[in-house]
Formats: C-alpha cells, sequence, structure tokens
C-alpha cells in the first residue's frame, strides 16, 4: 500500500454520525490522516489555507448540502480535491458534481478499492494543485515587482511581437522598450524570451477569464 | 208459492228457503212471498182439492200477485188448471222433484219450470264405485203411481249394472220392513226409492222412511234425494235441493224480469250429485278415497283445521308474515354482510395499492436511510480486517466495531421493518395503540424523503397523548399519506419555506385530534368539496385515492378528517380520532 504523503489529510464531512465513524475509522485503518465533521458548516468554518488533503462529503445533508460544500470550496483560497460519497447517487447530481471538478463520486456502498482509489487520486492532485498554487504565488510575487509599463511590455514580448512593434503600439520609444525589456528580465532572472514565456505561462497571467 | 204437499216435507223445507233467499239476495226491495200448502199426501180426494182452490181464490182475490211459484210434487193442477182458473193474468214458474213426464196439457198455460229427476244411473254407479263387491240391491218402493214410475226408472238403470241382483220390495208394508233390513247378509245393500204410500195405504216421506231403516239395517242404505242424508244412510248421486231451489229461483227472476213464461222452454234434469254421509262411511268401513272427485262429505267432523279455520289462518298468515320478515331481514343482513366484507375487502385491497404506491414514491429516500447504515457497516467491517491483519491487532476497537455493525444492522433492520409492514397486505385489525409512537414512527419514515426535498418535517405533540383503538398500518398509511401530499404541495416553494408540521393534541370531545399543515399552494376553494372523492385529484400524476381512502380509514375507525387553508398559506388537514377511555 503507498502510503500517502505525511502531511495530507482526509476531511470527512456527513451529517450521518454512523456512517462518518466508519468511514473514518476504516481511512485511519489503511493509514490515512482524517478529521471528520458533522456538517459542511463545521468544516467550513474550520477550512484554512494551511489545510492539505482532500475532502470526502456526503450529498445529502441537512444545511448545506455536498454540492454546495464544492462550490463554497471551489471559491476558496484552499479549493482541496472533493470526493462525493453518496448513500444513493442519482445521474443528474453526479453530472452536476463531475462537471464542477469533483474528483470521484462514489456511493456509501462502493468497494474499498474504489474508495481507496478515489481518495488516493484526491490526495495526489490535492497534493499537486497545491504545489502548482505555491509556484504560482511565487511567480506572481516576482511579477509582482514588474511596473505597469514593464508588465505591458512583457504581455506584448510574450506574443511574440518585435521591440519596434511593441514601440508602435504603446506610442513609445523603441529604446525605451529595450530598456523594459532589459529591466523586467533581470528581476525575472530569466536568460531567454522563451523562458520568459513559459514563466508567464506557468505563473498564470494574461489569461482571460482565469479566476484570481 | 204453493205446495203440493204440508208444510213439514223435508226436502220441501229446503227447497222453499233456498228459492227465497236466492230472490231475496238478488233484489233490493223486499219480497213478499206468499204460501200456501194442498198437502195432498194427507188429503187427496177431489174435495179437497176443490175446497183449496176456492179458499185460494177467495183468499186472494183482489191481491196483485207477480208470479205463482208452484211446486208440484205429481199434481200438475197446481201449475196448470188451478193458477188459470184463480189468476189468469199471473206468470207460473214451477219446480218438481219426480220421475213423471211433464204433462202436454202445460204448454197451453205458458208455464216454464224445472223437472228435477232422480239421478238413478248416478246413484247406482256411486253404489258399485263405493261398494265394489256389491251383489245384490235391495230397492224399498212405495205402491202409489208415483212410486212406480220411480221404480220403473230404477229397473231400468239397473240393466247397466252386471252381476248385481235387485230385489224390489214393493209390497211390504213399512212396518215389516224395519225389521227385514235388520238381517240382509254382506254384498247386499239397500236403495230406498220414492214411498209415498205403502201397500197399507199409509203414507210416508221418503225422509222419514230412511230414519226408520237406515240406523237398523244389517247393510248400507242408499238414498235418492239430498234432504234424506243424515238419516242414517250412506248417501247416493242425490237432488240437490239447495242448486235446485236457486236454479229455480233464478228462473223466477227471469220471468219476473219480463221474460215470457211460454218462450222459456222447462228444464228437465237427471244429474245428481254424489253425497256421502262420513258417519255411514265409518260405520261400513267405506274408504273416503273411493268417492269420486266431485262427491261431497257431509257430517265429517271438524278437523282442529276445520274447527278453528279462521284462527289457524290468521295465526298462520302473521308466523308467515313474520317468518318472511325474519327472512327477508336475515337474507338483508347476509346480503349486507357479504357486500361489507367486499367492500372492506376492496378497501384494504386498494388500501395496500396506495401504499405500495406512497411507498414508491418514497422509494429513493428510503433506499438512501438503508444505505446509510449498511454503508457504515461495510466500513467497519473493511476497517476490521485491516485491523486484524495487524501483528498485534487492537482486540479493543475491533471490539468498538462490531458493536458498532450490530447498531446499525438494527437501524437498517428497522427501515426495512417500517418498510415492510407498509408494504405487506393487511387486514384491518383493531388494537389499542399508542398514538404517540405511531406519529413518531411515521413522522421517522417520511423524513429521508423530507429530508431529500428539503422540507423541514416536524412533530410536535404533548407528552402524554390518550391511547386510541384502531389499525396501526391504516392509520400510519392516513399520515403518511397526508404528509406526502403536504411536502407536494410545497414543491415550488424556496427551501426556507418548506415547513410541514404534524401535530397531534388532545381535543376536548374525548378525541385526539392530529393536524398536518404545510404552507403550499393551499387547496383552491372550488375544488376543496370533492378534495376527498376517489378520483379527484390535483396532482398530473396522481391516481386520487389517497384522501378518499384516508376518509374511510378514518371514518371506520370513528373518526373526521377534514382539509382547510390556513389564513397565511398553505393547507391543513385534520383528523380525529376517538380516544381510548378503556
Amino acid at each position: 500500500m503507498n502510503l500517502p504523503p505525511e502531511s495530507s489529510t482526509v476531511f470527512v464531512v456527513d451529517d450521518d454520525v454512523s456512517f462518518l465513524k466508519s468511514v473514518s475509522r476504516f481511512l485511519r485503518a489503511a493509514g490515512y490522516s482524517v478529521q471528520a465533521f458533522e456538517s459542511a458548516e463545521a468544516f467550513l468554518t474550520r477550512l484554512d489555507p494551511g489545510m492539505s488533503g482532500c475532502v470526502l462529503v456526503d450529498l445529502r445533508m441537512p444545511g448545506l448540502n455536498g454540492l454546495e460544500l464544492q462550490e463554497s470550496l471551489a471559491k476558496s483560497a484552499n479549493p482541496l480535491p472533493v470526493v462525493f460519497l453518496s448513500a444513493q447517487g442519482d445521474i443528474p447530481t453526479t453530472v452536476q458534481a463531475m462537471q464542477r471538478g469533483a474528483e470521484d463520486f462514489l456511493t456509501k456502498l462502493s468497494p474499498k478499492e474504489k474508495l481507496l482509489d478515489a481518495v488516493r487520486r484526491a490526495l495526489a492532485r490535492g497534493a499537486r494543485e497545491r504545489k502548482e498554487r505555491g509556484r504560482r504565488e511565487e511567480l506572481r510575487g516576482r511579477f509582482g515587482a514588474l511596473t505597469p509599463r514593464e508588465l505591458e511590455v512583457l504581455e506584448h514580448v510574450v506574443q511574440g511581437k518585435l521591440n519596434k512593434q511593441i514601440a508602435g503600439e504603446l506610442g513609445i520609444n523603441e529604446r525605451t522598450v529595450k530598456l523594459h525589456r532589459t529591466n523586467l528580465t533581470r528581476r525575472l532572472q530569466v536568460r531567454s524570451v522563451a523562458e520568459l514565456t513559459r514563466l508567464v505561462e506557468e505563473a498564470g497571467l494574461f489569461k482571460r477569464g482565469q479566476p484570481e | 208459492m204453493i205446495f203440493n204437499e204440508s208444510k213439514d216435507v223435508p226436502g220441501n223445507i229446503v227447497l222453499e228457503q233456498a228459492v227465497r233467499a236466492e230472490m231475496q239476495e238478488a233484489v233490493t226491495n223486499r219480497i213478499e212471498f206468499l204460501a200456501e200448502y194442498l198437502d195432498a199426501s194427507h188429503f187427496s180426494d177431489k174435495e179437497h182439492f176443490r175446497l183449496f182452490q176456492d179458499y185460494l181464490g177467495r183468499k186472494y182475490a183482489g191481491q196483485k200477485l207477480d208470479l205463482i211459484l208452484a211446486f208440484p210434487s205429481r199434481d200438475y193442477r197446481l201449475v196448470g188448471e188451478l193458477p188459470n182458473a184463480l189468476f189468469p193474468d199471473v206468470p207460473v214458474v214451477f219446480v218438481a222433484i219426480n220421475e213423471m213426464e211433464v204433462p202436454e196439457a202445460m204448454s197451453k198455460f205458458g208455464v216454464t219450470g224445472i223437472v228435477q229427476r232422480f239421478d238413478l244411473r248416478g246413484t247406482l254407479g256411486l253404489i258399485m264405485r263405493l261398494q265394489p263387491d256389491t251383489r245384490r240391491i235391495v230397492v224399498i218402493g212405495g205402491a202409489s203411481d208415483v212410486d212406480r214410475a220411480t221404480l220403473g226408472r230404477i229397473e231400468e238403470a239397473s240393466h247397466a249394472l252386471e252381476g248385481v241382483e235387485f230385489d224390489f220390495w214393493t209390497n211390504r208394508p213399512v212396518a215389516e220392513l224395519r225389521g227385514a233390513v235388520k238381517s240382509l247378509p254382506d254384498g247386499t245393500v239397500v236403495l230406498i226409492s220414492t214411498v209415498i204410500t205403502d201397500v197399507n195405504g199409509q203414507t210416508f216421506y221418503m225422509a222419514h222412511l230412511a230414519q226408520m231403516l237406515a240406523p237398523s239395517a244389517s247393510v248400507p242404505v242408499y238414498v235418492l234425494g239430498g234432504w234424506m242424508i243424515g238419516s242414517g244412510a250412506v248417501g247416493g248421486s242425490v237432488v240437490d235441493s239447495e242448486d235446485l231451489g236457486a236454479r229455480a229461483a233464478q228462473l223466477a227472476l227471469r220471468v219476473l224480469g219480463g221474460a215470457k213464461p211460454e218462450d222459456v222452454p222447462i228444464e228437465v234434469a237427471t244429474r245428481g250429485k254424489p253425497t256421502v254421509d262420513w258417519r255411514a262411511l265409518q260405520r261400513w268401513g267405506i274408504k273416503e278415497s273411493r268417492l269420486p272427485a266431485d262427491g261431497v262429505i257431509r257430517y265429517r267432523p271438524e278437523t282442529l283445521w276445520e274447527q278453528h279455520k279462521d284462527l289457524i289462518l290468521i295465526s298462520l298468515a302473521v308466523f308467515l308474515g313474520q317468518a318472511t320478515t325474519i327472512g327477508g331481514l336475515l337474507a338483508q343482513r347476509k346480503h349486507r354482510r357479504r357486500a361489507e366484507a367486499e367492500v372492506l375487502n376492496q378497501r384494504t385491497e386498494l388500501a395496500h395499492v396506495t401504499r405500495v404506491s406512497m411507498m414508491g414514491q418514497m422509494a429513493s429516500a428510503l433506499a438512501h436511510e438503508l444505505n446509510q447504515p449498511l454503508g457504515a457497516i461495510l466500513r467497519n467491517a473493511e476497517a476490521a480486517e485491516i485491523f486484524l491483519q495487524k501483528e498485534e491487532p487492537d482486540l479493543e476497537e475491533i471490539r468498538a466495531i462490531l458493536a458498532d455493525i450490530r447498531k446499525d444492522d438494527q437501524r437498517a433492520g428497522s427501515v426495512i421493518d417500517r418498510m415492510r409492514s407498509l408494504l405487506k397486505k393487511h387486514d384491518l385489525e383493531s388494537k389499542s395503540l399508542d398514538l404517540g409512537g405511531l406519529l413518531a414512527e411515521t413522522v421517522a419514515l417520511a423524513r429521508p424523503d423530507a429530508h431529500a426535498r428539503r422540507v423541514n418535517l416536524s412533530l410536535q405533540m404533548p407528552g402524554r397523548l390518550p391511547a386510541v383503538h384502531g389499525d396501526r398500518v391504516h392509520l400510519q398509511q392516513v399520515l403518511l399519506n397526508l404528509i406526502l401530499n403536504g411536502m407536494d404541495a410545497m414543491a415550488g416553494n424556496a427551501e426556507a419555506g418548506r415547513l410541514l408540521t404534524v401535530r397531534a393534541e388532545t381535543a376536548r370531545d374525548g378525541c385526539v385530534e392530529v393536524a398536518v399543515t404545510d404552507c403550499g399552494t393551499g387547496i383552491p376553494p372550488d375544488k376543496m368539496k370533492r378534495l376527498f372523492e376517489p378520483f379527484f385529484t390535483t396532482k398530473p400524476d396522481g391516481m386520487g385515492m389517497g384522501l378518499a381512502i384516508s376518509q374511510t380509514i378514518i371514518e371506520a375507525h370513528g373518526g373526521k378528517i377534514r382539509a382547510e387553508n390556513n389564513a397565511a398559506r398553505g393547507a391543513v388537514f385534520k383528523f380525529t380520532l376517538p380516544a381510548n377511555n378503556n
């Protein structure tokens, strides 16, 4: 059995205390770190950006239900991966949950292999996404040091435009453009335009519709 | 009325009375009957007849007579000459019993009447029928010309009987006959013919002769006239004087009504009526069954039936009436019971179908409810397996797991039980029920569905509710039906507005009232009246049976169910159940 990363936790949210207890017990026995919550609200108040892992959530709950928890989580600073665990699922709800990015949609009677597999994938994805999020934040920090003019120039550079073109579009001197380019490559510690483009991509910069 | 005989002739007395009665009955005004008796048997000389005629002539001079009714016996002067001489303009009707030819002269007097013959052939036939072993018939007759005429007719008739010897005793005085009939051998019968005068010239009436001879005779005695039965004689195919009198009366009425006597032919009747004396039959051991179908038995002691016929008939009628009524009521009750049983059967059947359909509506919620404990059991079992794989299994943990498994198993079982009791076909049974428990259980059953529909389902009841008497499953069905209806009604509400309350309280009149209140669309006023009608539904996919069955169930429990709209929004369905005071 592949042991999960030391710091990852499975957050189980279910109003059915009996099931909550049993699934938590099972996952602990399987070697996971588990935290149990009896409602979506209780979990969300405890959620903080430092938590890593995945959320195993019941679909039907009084108050916020599973789908609503998924929605709140996605909007939060720590969008942990979600695995749904329902006593009985129906197709529309499953589709909705999966479209919103659920890692899996299981019934409570699913075989343990499927459950463990889903948890494993969710945790891995959580770790990966967390790492990506960390890198992105680091890059954004770097990009944040640029002046607005430098950012403008950068946007044109990564689009593959020549200095002359950029100078024309921005209505500034070509020499000034060259100066901005030198400055931003130095600040971003890149040596080539290719590397610069990769970094912009990684940071998720200049993407329309990208949620911040 | 002019009679040939005296007043006391038994045959004539019956005849006279029959004529009077029949005539008087036919008309409304009183008929005045005046009777004169020639008494020819005792005074047969011509002088007497002349005196009689003179007497009548003087007596009735100036009297207005409408009709002469003559009873001439054998003397037709009373029909013809006498009335013609005294009352030429008065029509004459006569009635006579004899064997003589009607004199030719009668036609010129313009009279009509009835001549009744003795039924000699019939009487001989009756003798042979009642006593087939008869070998000898002694015929006792008189010496007068009339008597001889009768004897002649008997002799004629006797030729029809083969193997029977006829012995005519006509030359023996009556006094001697009395002794002679006492020692007649078996196989012999006596037939009394007409005896007006015996050989000694003594005058008799047939009836008196029969009275003298029949009681002491060693063999059965037969007679020719109905008026002679009762004397000790067996009977005969006799002249029925009453019938004859009635016929004569009808004839007289016709003539009084305007029919001319000369236009109405004289009727000659020969038929007699087989009539016997029951006592004589007993005496000679003759079976009643030998009598022909039209035979008449006289002097039979009245049976209880005959004595109290009216009482018996009335009692019987009352009894029959009662029996019929009772029978009718029983049949009605049986019919009603059968119909009730049928209705009950259909009702239970229908109640079951609606229950199943209700459970179908809740199936998904119930499956959910069931999967919770099953899922928990599965995960617990899997956890236990993992623990057991360890080198030093944590037995404490495993024990806790097993306890949890047991708990969840019971939980799943109770879900199944709740469903199963409602899904089962179920005959109505009446038991004392803990209503509070019933309400709680039903609400628990509906809760998963409420949960799924995001309905806030609450139960409010006092700590103590009186017990009710009834059928658990059916009452649960009613409540479940109301809860599901209420949830349906709130489907369009925003989530916060989906409140369904089940409230129970003790009402003032010794009843318990259960109210199911929703915040839904309410009941359109025009639908309110028909709400409990079968097949009436406001839901597009509704069957329309739920409330109809609920009403049937509640009413079968002696309660009432009603619906009303709330002041704010939604509707409330209330039903009452009589509290069990025992």
